[in-house]
């Protein structure tokens, strides 16, 4: 044994990174993208509608080649999230939705930042490991729900 | 020929925890800035005996090899 390392992901890329992590992290929880106008928007008008926004806190989403105003909508059920980038560069993540609580939508919107971290460390080290010609000897999802990913590589 | 090998484990959360084996000294140093460089901040960092073993020339050609690559 070497070495055993304890790391804190920071999330610092451009959009399209930041969408293929958001896709990921949809798929798993089981959301799907929004498409245009729905039943959600015009039920919230007639009730109350909770909302609520988190933010990574460790995370910048550069700007460069992203339209003003772009964000990722999508929808589990009465329940809507949008990813955007904030004014301080931040990524966000709203979740709304009628029939929840606060405390619900922020326990939901928490748990699709977490899987979108998830998602984002994985694809960055996948590519990463590749790029440095490692070859991937096992990966496995464990039972709580960690990615485990085991390496090898030869060296001269 | 020197077998390097490296264990990741992604949490639910996304903290992240790895193990690299196989790699000693200079080269395990190597390792370890370019995996932080990679996903963000060191939480904690434990070394083992063999962090204290003498490197070998392959050591030091691979921490050459990953500083080119990071340029």
């Amino acid at each position: 044994m070497s070495t055993v390392l304890i790391l804190a992901p920071v999330i610092i890329s451009n959009w399209p990174v930041i969408v293929a992590a958001a896709a990921g992290a949809a798929s798993a929880l089981g959301f799907a993208a929004k498409q245009s106008v729905d039943e959600t928007v015009k039920q919230g008008q007639a009730e109350i509608q909770e909302s609520v926004e988190i933010e990574l806190a460790d995370s910048q989403v550069i700007s460069e080649g992203m339209r003003t105003g772009q964000e990722i909508v999508l929808k589990r059920g009465t329940v809507e999230l949008r990813v955007t980038r904030d004014e301080r560069g931040r990524c966000a993540v709203c979740a709304k939705g009628v029939g929840h609580t606060k405390a619900e939508l922020r326990q939901i919107a928490q748990e699709f930042t977490e899987k979108m971290t998830q998602c984002f460390v994985y694809n960055r080290v996948m590519s990463e490991l590749k790029n440095k010609d490692f070859k991937v000897v096992n990966e496995e999802v464990t039972d709580d729900q960690s990615i485990r990913i085991h390496v090898r590589r030869w060296v001269d | 020929m020197a077998q390097h090998e490296v264990e990741i484990n992604i949490s639910k959360t996304g903290e992240v925890k790895v193990h690299i084996k196989g790699a000693k000294g200079k080269a395990c140093l190597a390792y370890s800035e370019w995996l932080s460089k990679l996903i963000g901040k060191v939480k904690e960092q434990q070394y083992t005996s063999e962090y204290y073993e003498p490197e070998t020339k392959a050591r030091i050609n691979l921490q050459q090899e990953l500083k080119n690559e990071g340029q």
